[in-house]
């Protein structure tokens, strides 16, 4: 991590190369294609430990798919992903889940035939046929502890179909939170939320950056992640246009263009 | 202790100190109705199955003999829904052919038995490890396939080992099946009450192993993986290993009910006991009719199943319209009862019951409101529809990521989402942001 290549940097050219070692987590020459439409082209970033990294793009850039190659939903057309140092290309989403990388689910995956409560509990048990931490008991004691940790807290029991947007949100973190990550991918947790949800889901991720969690965030656009993130990776149509600091980025021509001189 | 709803989730009970807790009630009338079980014999084994009283009123209780074994054979056909509940109704992974595994447990026992003449208690657990093995074959490769497909393979399974017993009659007997083997320790039709016993004690055992597993933290997995296979995944857990599990249990439990069933006088190792489609089939109505994903409805169901056309046989009421008499038309009449019931409790007769009895309990308390908040939720039945649907979208080219649940509008996708997003963004003088 501490040999990050600087031309990789602003002028968001990835052909130098990256190394296993180069983050927690390592992303080179990442392609990934859907029949004739490539929705990750070629794509180099690396996460740096206990960063807040932005992971910004236009709608269908490609931010979700890189997620998904990444964490094992979808195996990558080609290219490399190194996590902690290990190639981890192609791994299923449970080994990357069980490595320390846990991720968040765009459009929102609960469990819609149990509880909140039970809903975090399913990333407390233990990945083995016969176990007995049971679901009662102690497992129910630090399930109630995560939900309120991601404020949920007064709504242990209700069901998924019955939380708010927001609501929705904070259990998709909490059941990430549950396997114990030290590194969690969350997609575009701020579509949808009012200014105040915003503050206070960003006040969450800090906080837990704060206890040592490494984060990549996915956003359209710096708005919401301004005061949150260290670094932002741009991608455009799966390609990386630029990566730096926030206020770099932002006066980036080429990013400026991608968004067609609009809301960035 | 006072306040918590009967039949609410684990996590209600669990929310309240178990210390002094009464026995919520659903358990109660679960232990109530074994215990009914466990003494239905006993007026038949004192030898009084009636009394007269004044002479005139004459009060049967007990069964006789070939009621005992009636019994007894449902209590194998409900270990069968059992076993088909475990995989079926817990993981969604829906078996068309569990006969073929019924089948593999009662025919290599059978055969040991006839072949070579291996005693009965050697033979069952050759004849489980044979089914589970099955289970393996079956269940691996269903790893691969989703909803419908998985079930056509289930399907053609048994068609399989039935053109196998018809190609070499001379060891599988063919579509007759074969000669009895030996009873289970020597346990013959002159000992109805001990048939019985034998049965009973194989059910509860089954029922509190498949119990014990579906309410540990592997049942959550498999009512998880039901539910959304991604998520479980997302939460560090392999669905292939739960659901390979599921499979093999259940083609264990399923062989062993089967293989012990070759040895009583109620069942012979034959395709139309064990194979043929239409025990598949009603093994899949008397889990569904009895509440699917729960073991006990199963277990009930199957007890229904077996016995209601049993019972409709013996009535000799004349329908008038059809001019049939009720024994003619039994199957007929049984089909009927099934719809009739899965319109009514399109959850099952057990999620039906608790229901009521939840109800119940709390207009008793003076509670407005049902318990449940009005809200049902999607049936396994439901959640098995939802998963097909979702195949068969994805083989017609709709990607996985495109298509969500559409019961629910909150239930939407990425796009809806950036809809309501921008909606939003609106409504809060565009916080968030617009594209
Ligand atoms: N399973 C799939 N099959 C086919 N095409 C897909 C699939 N998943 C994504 N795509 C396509 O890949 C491209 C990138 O989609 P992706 O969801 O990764 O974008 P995104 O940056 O996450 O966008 P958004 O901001 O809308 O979430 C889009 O054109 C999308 O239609
Ligand atoms: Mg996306």
């Amino acid at each position: 991590m501490s040999t990050e290549p600087d031309a990789a940097g602003a002028t968001g050219e990835g052909t130098v190369g990256y190394g296993p070692d180069d983050g927690v987590l390592v992303i080179e020459n990442l392609t990934k294609r859907f029949g004739g439409l490539t929705a990750v082209d070629d794509l180099s970033f690396a996460v740096r430990e206990r960063e807040i990294l932005g992971f910004i793009g236009p709608n269908g850039a490609g931010k979700s798919t890189t997620f998904n190659c990444v964490t094992g939903r979808y195996p990558p057309t080609s290219g490399t992903v190194w996590y902690r140092g290990e190639d981890v290309t192609g791994e299923s989403a449970h080994e990357m889940v069980n490595s320390g990388l846990a991720r968040t689910f765009q459009e929102f995956r609960p469990l819609h035939d149990r509880t909140v409560v039970e809903n975090v509990a399913i990333g407390l048990v233990p990945d083995r046929l016969f176990s007995l931490a049971g679901l009662r008991g102690e497992t129910g004691q630090r399930a109630a502890s995560i939900c309120r940790r991601v404020g949920l807290g007064d709504r242990l029991e209700l069901t998924p179909d019955e939380l708010p947007h927001a609501g929705l949100l904070r259990l998709e973190l909490g059941r990430a939170l549950a396997t114990d990550p030290d590194m969690l991918l969350v997609d575009e947790p701020f579509a949808g939320l009012s200014g105040p949800e915003v503050e206070s889901v960003s006040g969450l991720l800090r906080e837990l950056r704060d206890e040592g969690l490494t984060l990549a965030v996915v956003d359209h656009n710096m708005r919401g992640l301004l005061s949150l993130i260290d670094r932002a990776v741009v991608i455009n149509f799966g390609a990386k246009i630029a990566e730096g600091a926030p206020e770099e980025i932002r006066q980036d021509p080429e990013v400026q263009r991608a968004y067609l001189g609009g809301d960035l | 202790m006072s306040d918590d709803t009967l039949g609410e989730d684990a996590a209600v009970e669990q929310s309240s100190p178990a210390t002094g807790r009464s026995l919520p009630a659903r358990y109660v009338a679960g232990l109530i109705g074994l215990a009914l079980l466990a003494v239905l014999p006993v007026p038949s084994l004192l030898g009084v199955e009636s009394v007269t009283l004044f002479g005139t009123v004459t009060i049967t209780f007990g069964l006789s003999s070939y009621q005992l074994l009636q019994v007894a054979g449902a209590f194998y056909f409900a270990m069968f829904a059992m076993s088909w509940d475990v995989v079926s109704g817990y993981t969604g992974q829906i078996s068309f052919g569990h006969g073929f595994f019924f089948a593999l447990g009662g025919y290599t026992s059978a055969l040991l038995n006839l072949t070579y003449g291996v005693a009965p208690l050697a033979a069952i657990p050759a004849g489980v490890a044979v089914a589970a093995l099955g289970g393996v074959v079956i269940g691996v490769p269903a790893l691969r396939l989703r909803g419908p497909y998985l079930s056509l393979v289930t399907l053609v399974a048994p068609q399989v080992l039935l053109s196998v017993f018809i190609l070499f009659s001379g060891t599988f007997g063919g579509e007759l099946g074969l000669s009895s083997p030996d009873n289970l320790l020597g346990v013959g039709l002159g000992n109805p009450v001990l048939v019985y016993y034998i049965a009973f004690a194989l059910f509860v055992a089954i029922l509190a192993v498949l119990l014990a597993v579906t309410r540990s933290s592997a049942g959550a997995v498999f009512t998880a993986i039901r539910e959304d296979e991604d998520a479980v995944a997302a939460a560090g857990l392999n669905p292939a290993k739960f659901k390979t599990f599921a499979f093999v249990l259940s083609a264990a439990v399923g062989g062993l009910a089967g293989a012990v069933l070759v040895h009583t006088p109620v069942g012979n190792p034959q395709p139309s006991q064990l194979l043929a489609t239409q025990v598949s089939i009603e093994v899949i109505i008397a889990a569904i009719l009895g509440g699917m994903g729960t073991i006990v409805g199963a277990a009930i169901g199957g007890l229904i199943v077996y016995l209601l056309p049993e019972y409709l046989n013996t009535v000799e009421y004349v329908v008038p319209v059809l001019d049939a008499p009720v024994s003619e038309i039994d199957f007929l009449l049984f089909a009927v009862i099934a719809l009739v019931l899965l319109f009514v409790m399109p959850g099952g007769v057990l999620r039906a019951a608790l229901r009521i009895a939840r109800d119940r309990l709390s207009d008793r308390r003076g509670e407005g409101v049902a318990a449940d908040g009005g809200r049902r939720a999607r049936t396994p039945v439901e959640q098995v529809r939802e998963r097909w649907r979702s195949a068969v979208e994805r083989t017609l080219g709709r990607g996985p990521d495109r298509e969500r649940r559409t019961t629910d509008g909150r239930r939407s996708d990425g796009r809806r989402a950036d809809d309501r997003d921008a909606n939003r963004g609106h409504e809060n003088g565009g916080d968030t942001d617009e594209h």
